[in-house]
């Protein structure tokens, strides 16, 4: 049976190329996503710092969600340090360390920044050097003067004079010891003042204790903390203590898992669909030979065995380098997943042969069922019928079918205004939707829209027409359900591109012309190498001549609670914190409210949120704070430019002391314009190690510009569409085939070549016009509302080549899967084409 | 009611005029074996013979449906042995009407657009008289609007028969025409060819393996292992029975 599958199927074999190319991108995905999972699962962060303490006991950074994932909470929450002193009394502990991290860089002669990995948590007191493994060069710093360098320029030695910023201050220290771990360590009192625990907000509190123990009671001594302590804070051991390190590493392995798995999923699906229709074609194309198979006496399911035989055939063929290249595949994901900040540079890839075999089990199932599912109607079919199948059309395309495609277009139609109504990310994610119910409205509604210009075309027709257009419009006349689903599949691949991309760069470019426009301040100096923004230099920089404001800014997340249809729901939100004086160098576009009473337990809020979350002005909000804190704030401003300033501001005493750093992200400066005053702003950058002074608003976000998270949808989008046109171009290569009996029969009765090639160019242009023509006007509403919804304007934002190069492709794939069929089947004499 | 038409021109040249053709497959089989063989205008030839005999090559060769390895070809006087593909079809179109065994109508277009295909396609506009004659005689008449698919077999095939005649060619070839058909459909059809050989003029050449088919003929000829090995005049169905009976234990 194997052998008569592989016989028949050489000859189909356009349509199985098309099965193999679907089923080796699908395993090279589904490997890819299968790594990402598996690390997911068995990769762990190296405890890095933290490699002495055999346990390590921190605030559980992930915010409980009923009925969902759980939310990372990025900003370190803190445990009271009295913890501390009870594990400490546990049996098998040695010794417990408490750890505060705060933002601190060393300044070398030159006055460049050392640059270490983590700025924002390079400073720790002195007993941290416990929790590390690594050797010690010096005595312990003593008095608020000395500090022991970890990561330091070679011929650092103790007695030297080293210059630090330590959480936005500049001193200098006197170097007492060298600790081959990485970091700045200051004596433990000097420590707690700088890193804010000194004060009444922050008192007796540390980021989190590592405990040492004696060899082999690590276990032991975890499941005794764990008895003792409350149920918000983890304690780890072994492999998990890297990811207690950082706030976002535990977030970040269930969100691989997350990620991989829904996107395999997907795949799977597309991947179902695509060899689905390409064996589908190919079996159309088999029929005779399977309904004579059928008539000597194969059983239906003996015919769908040999379909399946042929599917699997091919794939045990396109499976193998599809897994390979998913291992490579794999390194680039992650690449991509790093760059856009969702996974910590640390967390290695864990290679193993289970996500290969995973894919070709995977794969080999979905080839088979749909396989099984292309054949079954052809198996079903009785011996007789199979063969004298007539081939004609219906003549009239059902009027049901018809109504619910007309009503789809509409309904697609309504959905493509959401925009208008709804100017966020949600409503720019509605418009793709729009788009496809509205190309299956089409497809639906096609052939009864094509017979309808068809005739009204074949009226208008001028007598002296010459026999190859006549011919064309025959054909398609003659045709409609073929052509119909067609210029369908086509208008569906200009449709996609169009309205996925440009909902993307639409919601890109209306946020940056909210920044753009809210930004009245010129310049900002940014200080990454230092962690933060020190506290003193707006003081300086406000003295300077020229500067009319100079206003601190910082980011973080918040999380809304709130009820969806009566279930409590959270969502993360990005949120600016600002001060009262913010109005000086942003214009957030206040509706209601005042920016200058962003004071104490208050927030400002966006205009799109105040129906739906009950944020009107004056009003109390349910938020959780980046750390975990819950606070119930008032709100005391309403603002439009949501887009570009996220939905949420914080005023600055409400976030104090609830994110890692205490600093600023950035100092905003509004001057008169003049060059004075950029020059003694450029001189008061240069004086400062760290600092960097940058136009306030880049030129324009074009996307290269995009975060990652866009181009992760760009890359999916692109699969998407990779399929969709394997797909497509299958079809239309097999129609084509398919009328290799008709070719002939025109040539029997006088078509000379050169004008069955012109009656097919002349088909495929019409194919073309009509797809394009569809695409464009199905597009229409949803492009237009995009545009008007977030630009004030009827067209939206986007790369300027999208609709010629959709065209172009189209028009390519049209062309190209009629002319070289067609010139295959010319090859061929007519007489024995039809014998 | 049959309106008189002209009779083409009667000319010295034969209609059909092959001069020691020969066509080798690929592969050594020898379809036809230096054949020659006349036919005037205005006759009804029947060319028979068993299965593999060469019957159905000569009559691609001879109609330019395939070109022979060698020899020449000429009809109504024009030699077409040596033209390319569009040349013969050009030819084809005007001059040489065809019935295949399966109809091969188009099935997209309707039973009139399918008649006046080969006009269309030389360019032409067809003479409505002419065209409303010759519906009149195949009995289309009520039946112009509709798709090939809605006609039975026995129409389908008189619609191919119409198409075949309309451009008035110089010869008519039918290969095996009534193969698919029932009995009365058949001889309705065979009817129509005879009737239009002595009423318009018509040349036609008949390939079939029924005797009853070829008795239709004015003349018969039997080929067999690719050669012409008999010629009957006014052959009845008995005889050419025979014929091929002991052709078949010879």
């Amino acid at each position: 049976m194997l052998r008569l599958a592989w016989t028949m199927a050489r000859s189909r074999f356009v349509a199985l190329l098309a099965v193999a190319c679907a089923v080796l991108g699908g395993a090279a995905l589904v490997t890819g996503t299968g790594v990402l999972a598996e690390s997911g699962l068995r990769s762990h962060v190296p405890p890095g710092r933290l490699a002495g303490a055999d346990v390590v006991v921190a605030a559980d950074q992930a915010h409980r969600v009923a009925e969902d994932l759980d939310e990372p909470l990025p900003e370190r929450a803190r445990i009271p340090a009295d913890l501390g002193a009870e594990l400490a009394d546990l049996p098998g502990v040695t010794a417990a360390v408490g750890d505060v991290s705060f933002p601190a860089a060393l300044v070398d002669a030159d006055g460049r920044v050392v640059p270490t990995a983590d700025p924002q948590g390079a400073g720790h007191g002195w007993s941290s050097t416990g929790l590390s493994s690594g050797g010690i060069t010096g005595t312990a710093p003593t008095g608020d003067d000395e500090v022991a360098v970890g990561s330091a320029p070679a011929g650092t030695a103790p007695g030297d004079t080293v210059t630090v910023v330590a959480a936005g201050r500049s001193a200098t220290y006197r170097v007492s010891a060298v600790v081959d771990a990485p970091g700045l360590f200051f004596a433990d009192p000097t420590a707690a003042e700088l890193a804010g625990r000194a004060g009444a907000a922050g008192a007796g509190t540390v980021d989190l204790i590592g405990l040492r123990t004696e060899p082999g009671a690590a276990g032991a001594v975890a499941a005794a903390a764990r008895a003792l302590l409350p149920a918000d804070v983890t304690v780890a051991t072994g492999d998990d203590r890297g990811d207690v390190a950082e706030p976002g590493a535990g977030a970040a392995r269930p969100l691989l898992v997350a990620l991989s798995g829904s996107l395999s999923g997907i795949v799977l699906l597309v991947v179902g669909f695509a060899v689905a229709g390409a064996l589908g074609v190919s079996i159309a194309g088999q029929r005779q030979e399977l309904a004579l198979l059928r008539a000597v006496g194969a059983t239906p399911r003996q015919i769908r065995r040999l379909a399946a035989g042929q599917a699997l055939a091919v794939a045990a063929v396109a499976v193998p380098p599809g897994v390979a290249l998913g291992f490579l595949l794999a390194g680039q994901l992650r690449r991509l997943l790093v760059e856009g900040g969702m996974l910590p540079a640390a967390l290695p890839l864990t290679v193993s042969p289970l996500p290969g075999v995973a894919a070709v089990l995977l794969l080999g199932a979905v080839v088979w069922i749909s396989a099984r599912c292309a054949a079954w109607r052809t198996s079903r079919l009785p011996a007789t019928e199979a063969v004298t199948e007539s081939r004609t059309e219906p003549r009239a395309p059902s009027r049901l079918r018809t109504a619910i495609g007309g009503l789809l277009v509409v309904a697609a139609t309504v959905l493509g205004g959401t925009p208008l109504v709804m100017r966020d990310d949600v409503g720019a994610g509605l418009v793709p939707l729009a788009g496809l119910t509205a190309a299956t409205g089409f497809a639906l509604a096609a052939p009864a829209l094509l017979r309808w210009s068809g005739n009204a075309v074949a009226r208008r027709l001028p007598t002296g027409i010459s026999a190859t257009s006549w011919l064309a419009v025959a054909n398609l006349r003659g045709a409609t359900l073929r052509m119909a689903g067609v210029v369908a599949s086509l208008a569906l691949v200009v449709v996609f591109a169009l309205t996925y991309v440009l909902s993307t760069t639409t919601l890109l470019a209306a946020g940056s012309r909210d920044v753009q426009a809210g930004t009245l301040a010129q310049y900002r100096v940014t200080a990454d190498a230092l962690g933060g923004v020190p506290g003193d230099l707006r003081t300086d920089v406000q003295g300077l001549p020229g500067v009319q404001a100079a206003v601190p800014t910082a980011g973080t997340t918040v999380l809304w609670e709130y009820s969806e249809l009566g279930d409590p729901a959270v969502e993360p939100s990005p949120a600016l914190v600002l001060d009262p004086d913010a109005a000086g160098v942003l214009d957030l576009g206040v509706r209601s409210g005042d920016l200058a009473d962003l004071t104490g337990d208050t927030v400002a809020v966006s205009a799109d949120l105040v129906r739906s979350r009950h944020a009107g002005l004056g009003e109390r909000v349910d938020l959780v704070l980046g750390d975990g804190t819950a606070v119930h704030p008032r709100v005391a401003a309403v603002y439009d430019r949501a887009l570009g300033f996220g939905p949420v501001v914080l005023s600055g005493d409400l976030a104090a002391g609830h994110t890692s750093t205490g600093l600023a992200d950035q100092l905003l400066v509004r001057t008169d314009g003049g060059t004075a005053a950029h020059d003694a702003l450029a001189a008061v950058v240069a004086d400062r190690p760290g600092l960097a002074l940058a136009d306030a608003t880049p030129p324009g976000t074009t996307l290269a510009d995009a975060p990652a998270q866009v181009w992760l949808n760009l890359v999916a989008i692109t699969v998407l569409l990779g399929y969709l046109l394997l797909s497509t171009v299958n079809e239309l290569v097999a129609v084509t085939a398919q009328r290799r009996g008709e070719i002939a029969v025109l040539r029997l009765t006088g078509t000379t070549p050169a004008q069955v090639r012109s009656m097919m160019r002349r088909e495929a242009g019409v194919v073309t016009v009509a797809a394009l023509v569809g695409g464009l006007l199905l597009s229409a509403v949803p492009l237009l509302s995009l545009g008007i919804g977030f630009l004030d304007r009827p067209w939206p934002a986007g790369p300027v080549w999208l609709a010629p190069a959709a065209a172009f492709v189209v028009a390519a794939i049209a062309f190209g899967t009629t002319e070289l069929p067609t010139r295959r089947a010319l090859r061929v004499e007519p007489a024995s084409a039809l014998s | 009611m049959s309106v008189a038409v002209e009779r083409p021109a009667v000319t010295t040249a034969p209609a059909i005029a092959l001069s020691g053709v020969s066509k080798v497959h690929p592969g050594g089989v020898r379809a036809l074996d230096d054949v020659s063989l006349t036919v005037d205008a205005g006759a009804f030839l029947a060319v028979m013979g068993p299965s593999g005999s060469g019957k159905s090559t000569l009559m691609h060769c001879a109609a330019g449906l395939d070109s022979p390895s060698t020899g020449s070809i000429r009809i109504d006087g024009q030699e077409i042995a040596g033209l390319d593909e569009t040349r013969r079809t050009e030819l084809r179109r005007r001059r040489i009407g065809f019935v295949f065994q399966a109809y091969n109508l188009v099935p997209s277009l309707s039973v009139a657009d399918n008649i006046t295909l080969p006009l269309r396609l030389a360019g032409q506009a067809p003479d409505q008289t002419w065209l409303a004659e010759l519906v009149e005689r195949v009995g289309l008449a009520g039946r112009l609007a509709h798709r090939p698919a809605e006609l039975s077999g026995g129409q389908q095939q008189r619609a191919a028969v119409a198409r075949a005649l309309v451009a008035r060619p110089a010869v008519v070839f039918a290969d095996e025409p009534t193969g698919a058909l029932d009995l009365r459909s058949a001889r309705e059809v065979l009817a129509l060819l005879r009737e239009s050989v002595d009423e318009l003029g018509q040349t036609v050449v008949l390939v079939t393996h029924y005797p009853a088919a070829a008795a239709h003929a004015d003349r018969a000829v039997v080929m067999a292992d690719g050669r012409v090995v008999d010629t009957l005049g006014s052959p009845t169905a008995a005889d050419l029975a025979v014929r091929l009976v002991a052709l078949g234990e010879g």
